[in-house]
């Protein structure tokens, strides 16, 4: 049985509807990420878990329990902002056992309590400093620790690590993957980073216009994207219109360029339209390995991107982008050079809208 | 880079305008400062101010007006607090509506809002269509004519105690404050005395502060409804006396000073605070 399920939730702020007919189930333990573009909903499908806002239809039920109407201080959630949200009046001692004190628990356990979570995030020093004080980092790192002292049913973060510089993002957000496995506690993690989600998370559910577009593992999510939103929205893709001209062979056709599928198109008829994608890096040269769909191309463009090269080939209108590693002893073919590019047939995707 | 060559580097024409600036507001004072001085004839004597200070009528109505800004702070807080919180909090489309009624003081003339206090509550309450009566007109006694000019006095102080708490709460997101204490489990009581009071302090003792000053010297509202208040006291005085006037005049411009010194004082720490984030 799901540890946190919303069944059904919708939420409609005068004549906009901000998340609408939004089903999960997440397992004690797992941490999903809420991941989509600004105003999909992400933030206010978190904020109905909080208690921040009132579901206007579903329910949200955490260890069995409906909570759906309770007040936020009546709910075992902790949360996490993204601007830290620490007490300015209060040190970190006193930020950390701020819940325990509002819990009235006595002084003794509050004190263990808050040298036990700042052991945890690894700032035991820290405790009669003033949030002004601390760096950003140091400051989320506070807030993550008042918000596990009370061991919430829930953990929620809202996009913790937007203010932050990219460096302490990544460190920081592998440091709260790291307590949040050590505790065992079930997460909630909004953002719009897809490497962020991609890299910290047990399952993404990625979010467009206030519904689910797809809810898979980041393998899944990456790999095999069920729209052209998903598709287009994690990493970059080559997205096609194309047309069917032997479902029987799953045979499609983009321009003058033929494709085979692994995926069965059987059930569909010559002359259909449907949309596919295929990853840069599922491209490759044919010297390297010939595959089951060649296509003959010209150079366009070559971009140097660090760890990996993007070049961009063209054939009669349709053009790809094809990603290939770095490697400095690779001999790149030049612009308006005619080349032979291939893929697999696992690799040409069809998405369902 | 030196003090004099940082001098140096600020145009001759910004250096006028200050230092007429410092006259203008300097002179009249000084001039008040040595008339207050001169009481006796050709010597320098603080004579005026003891004069002054040693006439009962000034500690009386100097405490009562010290007593009429004590209460119209405490009024003053409680009605703008809870009213610029839930503003930012559930209602922040109702802002500039509370904000044009707190400049209403700045439009309508303090000679105005005493006479509209006079005309409605010089008049008993009755029962409408009746003749029962149920409260005494409030300009009938003492209490209700304290009531008055406290409410008239909050009124004129709105515009700088809700600026001065709005300020406060826009500083410190007094929202997502509110919502990180209610995820840890926070009643309405406690995140108002634990959390939003203590970083509002600062604010609120400016606004405090302001609405101290403008009590103390004001003349309108007590004069037409009869308190024995520190402003119409001092207006008595400067009609009958010269040098007495001087040196309280002079004694408020340094208590308003150091009143200014506290919150320049206390703002000082917050504002490191604030800069951090």
């Amino acid at each position: 049985m799901a540890y946190l399920e919303l069944k059904n939730i919708s939420k409609i702020f005068g004549k906009t509807t901000a998340v609408e007919d939004f089903n999960l189930q997440v397992n004690k333990g797992e941490l999903v990420s809420f991941l989509g573009p600004s105003g999909c909903g992400k933030t206010t499908t978190l904020r109905m878990v909080a208690g921040f806002e009132i579901p206007t239809g579903g329910k949200i039920i955490i260890d069995g329990k409906d909570v759906t109407n309770k007040s936020p201080n009546q709910r075992d959630v902790g949360m996490i902002f993204q601007s830290y949200a620490l007490f300015p009046n209060l040190t970190v001692a006193g930020n950390v056992g701020f819940g325990l004190k509002i819990a009235k628990k006595p002084a003794e356990e509050i004190k263990k309590r808050v040298v036990e979570m700042l052991d945890l995030i690894h700032m035991p020093e820290y405790g009669n400093r003033y949030p002004y004080q601390l760096s950003g980092g140091q400051q989320q790192r506070v807030a993550l620790a008042r918000a596990l002292a009370l061991s919430p049913d829930v953990l929620l973060l809202d996009e913790p690590l937007s203010a932050l510089d990219a460096k302490i993002r990544v460190s920081l957000r592998a440091e709260i993957r790291a307590i949040q496995q050590e505790l065992g506690i079930t997460a909630i993690y909004v953002t719009h980073d897809q490497e962020e989600a991609l890299s910290i998370s047990d399952r993404i559910v990625v979010m467009y216009n206030g519904h689910i577009e797809q809810i898979g593992t980041p393998f899944q999510v990456y790999n095999f994207p069920e729209t052209a939103f998903v598709a287009s929205f994690i990493g970059t893709l080559n997205a096609f219109n194309a047309e069917i001209i032997d479902p029987k062979t799953n045979s499609i056709q983009i321009g003058s360029v033929q494709l085979v599928t692994e995926e069965s198109i059987q059930d569909r008829k010559v002359g259909d339209k449907l949309m596919i994608a295929i990853r840069p890096e599922r491209l490759s040269f044919s010297s390297e390995q010939k595959k089951a769909n060649i296509i003959n191309c010209q150079i366009e463009n070559i971009t140097f991107l660090g760890s990996i090269v993007r070049i961009e080939v063209k054939t009669g209108d349709t053009h790809f982008f094809m990603d290939t590693f770095n490697n400095p002893f690779l001999e790149l073919p030049k612009i308006g050079e005619t080349v032979e590019i291939t893929c697999s047939r696992q690799a040409v995707i069809i998405l369902n809208h | 880079m030196t003090w004099l060559s940082k001098i140096r580097k600020v145009p001759f024409w910004s250096w006028f305008w200050f230092v007429l600036g410092v006259l203008y507001f300097v002179l009249p004072l000084y001039a008040t400062l040595d008339f207050s001085l001169r009481m006796e004839r050709d010597t320098i004597s603080l004579k005026a101010y003891q004069s002054a200070f040693s006439d009962p009528e000034f500690l009386k109505t100097f405490l009562y007006s010290i007593f009429l800004a004590a209460m119209t702070i405490v009024v003053s807080i409680a009605l703008v607090v809870p009213t610029a919180y839930w503003i930012r909090l559930r209602l922040p489309q109702a802002r500039r509506i509370v904000e044009f009624i707190t400049l209403m003081p700045f439009v309508v003339p303090a000679i105005i809002l005493v006479f509209g206090l006079i005309r409605i509550y010089s008049s008993p309450f009755t029962i409408p269509f009746t003749s029962i009566v149920l409260m005494q007109p409030l300009t009938n006694f003492k209490v209700g004519t304290n009531i008055l000019i406290i409410g008239g006095y909050t009124v004129l102080g709105l515009p700088y105690m809700y600026r001065s708490v709005d300020t406060g709460m826009r500083t410190v997101d007094v929202r997502t404050l509110t919502e990180a204490a209610q995820s840890m489990g926070a009643n309405w009581g406690t995140i108002i005395t634990k959390i939003i009071l203590p970083n509002v302090r600062t604010a609120l003792l400016s606004g405090a502060l302001l609405t101290f000053a403008i009590v103390v010297g004001e003349v309108v509202l007590a004069s037409f409804l009869g308190i024995p208040a520190f402003g119409p006291y001092l207006f008595l005085l400067g009609q009958h006396r010269a040098y007495e006037p001087a040196a309280l005049a002079f004694t408020t411009f340094l208590l308003t000073w150091a009143a200014m010194g506290i919150i320049q004082l206390v703002t000082g720490g917050q504002s490191q605070a604030a800069g951090a984030h």
